[in-house]
């Protein structure tokens, strides 16, 4: 497969160096801005995975959370029993199988009916590992105490990230990423065309799922106390569909442009009013759907459009002039037109008997 | 001559409704068998069941000697038969070029990804449509899509080719051109399948024409023999002008 373009072979270098300069990040940045800028990745590398799956398919999916929460779950089940970058393994195992499982079953029903299932299976997950957790374990919360520092999550997620995005890459230029594209159009089309619809939907969805299970396996350590409402906390699914939203899907880098202005908003509202962002942040939702269907992405392929079309030559003073000239003769225009005395208040009684007298004795015309 | 496709049997109900009884055609390469019929007679089912847009009830469905009765659409589209839509069904967002690519990098050929915007070109350049490839399939006209249908099912490099009504819609000058299309594509060693309702076409394009009625098919031959048969006469007009 080879995708060597002029475009590529322009952005290679430059991307590469953004790589390397993000890598050096974590000497640079405070504790805080570090803890941002995983917050900031972690959510990037979520909604690219995301639109992977979702934005080629048209599948709204809900499962998210279940997919980060299960990672999330395998790295503190086993942190002690392995070292940490085989339980990362372990996971991508177990979230593949997993969506295996939930694409065979899910992948028949579309629209509404695949949205709600998604979200059920994160609450059920949750539910699932709350009952473990009290009848089994008899704990709520486990503790993940690992030798793992921030900057370490930084280059995972950093490396999760690039990952997530050349394989967006690759996919959309693809036998199965233009089949994906084609499913998201028409099924029947799709089927007509050759598409085995039902694998490609299956392998799009394991790809994507894996990637959010990573996510939420290498963000474990960060949280270091996890129980089950935070780790299947459906509001990560949510937001991600919102960043996706906002961003748009027609473009691979339409995530970044959704997930840095939410998750801006998002630690402005939780620090101003920690009790009304969830409404805040749902009023926001509310209003990208409905002002910005296409996404940022489509506000910026519109002005790049109008910067394309032919520009307007500069008109140098005598446009000016001849403006005025045009305004001087509106204005004399105006001045000149024929006007009617103003009636006064006898005016509506003349109109009245006029109109009557019309009734009478009809114009000829 | 050997046939490429051979159906036998084939029926399909709807619930009660029998909208295909033990219909039997046979098709061979390179040529064009016309499939005619009043409105609501099983044409369009019938395509289906060979498409494998629905399965039969009973009977066998042979492509190349090889029964597909059980394969689903878009395996029998690997084994080369396929087919456009009577309702052209566009895709919005998608350019024109990238739908055809689909097609061959999916159909019976599977081409690699590299070659395929070429031959996708090629395939658009024979239907006139290379100026089109960058649009999408709403910016061109009713003719131009339904072109695009067929490029579309030309890129799985089928055998055996069902044309939906293709013709039907066009105008007097865009019809010439629409039959020498399909006259082409039987030259090319296609077998056809045309259900179509202008019968110009059908006699000017079809060897042999096959009349179906409520489900079954009455009448079997030539054209011009197969149109006076009192049979298919009562089926359009009804008795009295039989």
């Amino acid at each position: 497969m080879r995708a060597r373009t002029a475009a590529t072979a322009i952005a290679g270098p430059p991307l590469v160096l953004l790589v390397a300069i993000l890598a050096c990040l974590p000497w640079l940045l405070s504790d805080y801005e570090l803890s941002l800028a995983l917050h900031l990745l972690s959510y990037l590398t979520l909604t690219v995975a995301w639109a992977m799956f979702s934005g080629t398919t048209r599948l709204v999916s809900l499962a998210t959370s279940a997919f980060f929460g299960v990672g999330m779950y395998t790295v503190a089940m086993l942190v002690k029993l392995m070292p940490l970058e085989a339980i990362f393994a372990v996971a991508a195992g177990i979230g593949a199988v997993l969506a295996l499982v939930v694409g065979i079953v899910t992948l028949r029903i579309s629209g509404m009916f695949f949205v709600i299932f998604g979200f059920g299976l994160s609450e059920m997950m949750r539910q699932l590992m709350v009952w473990w957790e009290i009848n089994k374990t008899f704990t709520m919360g486990r503790y993940v105490r690992v030798n793992f520092d921030n900057t370490m999550i930084y280059e995972h997620l950093l490396g999760l990230c690039v990952l997530a995005f050349a394989a967006g890459f690759l996919l959309r230029r693809s036998r199965l990423g233009i089949a994906a594209l084609v499913i998201g159009e028409d099924e029947t089309v799709a089927r007509q065309v050759g598409i085995d619809v039902p694998f490609v939907k299956l392998a799009i969805f394991v790809l994507s799922c894996v990637l959010m299970t990573l996510v939420g396996a290498v963000m474990a350590p960060r949280f270091g106390f996890i129980n089950p409402n935070i780790a299947f906390n459906p509001l990560i699914s949510f937001q991600v569909v919102i960043m996706a939203l906002l961003g748009g899907l027609k473009r691979l880098w339409g995530p970044i442009l959704g997930v840095l202005p939410l998750i801006a908003l998002s630690e402005t509202l939780e620090v101003e009013f920690p009790f009304w962002y969830s409404i805040l942040l749902g009023l926001v939702f509310m209003a990208i759907v409905y002002f910005l269907p296409r996404g940022a992405v489509g506000l910026i392929d519109d002005a790049w459009e109008r910067l394309g079309r032919p520009m307007e030559l500069p008109r140098g003073y005598t446009g000016w002039l001849r403006d005025a000239g045009a305004g001087v003769a509106r204005a004399w225009a105006w001045l000149s037109r024929p006007r009617t005395l103003p009636g006064g208040f006898t005016g509506p009684i003349e109109g009245w008997a006029k109109r009557q007298w019309r009734r009478l004795v009809p114009e000829e015309r | 001559m050997a046939a490429l496709l051979e159906v036998s049997g084939l029926r399909k109900a709807f619930g009660g409704l029998v909208a295909v009884n033990d219909v039997s055609l046979a098709v061979s390469a390179g040529e064009v068998l016309g499939l005619i019929g009043p409105n609501g007679s099983g044409k369009t089912t019938l395509l289906n069941l060979i498409a494998g847009s629905l399965r039969a009830d009973a009977g066998t469905i042979r492509m190349d000697g090889e029964d597909v009765t059980r394969l689903p659409n878009h395996k029998r589209v690997r084994r080369r038969i396929n087919r456009t839509f009577q309702l052209v069904r566009v895709s919005k967002d998608i350019p024109v070029i990238v739908s055809v690519m689909a097609g061959l990098l999916h159909g019976a050929e599977r081409a690699p990804y590299k070659d395929a915007s070429y031959d996708a070109a090629g395939i658009l350049g024979e239907l006139n449509l290379l100026l089109k490839a960058g649009q999408r399939l709403d910016q061109l006209t009713y003719i131009e899509q339904k072109r695009v249908e067929l490029a579309r099912a030309l890129a799985t490099r089928p055998r055996v080719l069902l044309l939906d009504e293709w013709l039907s819609g066009l105008g007097p000058g865009e019809l010439d051109g629409g039959m020498s299309v399909v006259w082409s594509l039987a030259a090319q060693g296609i077998a056809v399948i045309l259900v179509e309702h202008v019968m110009t076409a059908v006699r000017a394009l079809c060897g042999r024409v096959a009349v179906m009625n409520a489900g079954a098919k009455i009448a079997e031959g030539p054209p011009d023999q197969v149109l006076r048969d009192p049979e298919v006469i009562r089926a359009y007009l009804g008795d009295a002008d039989a």
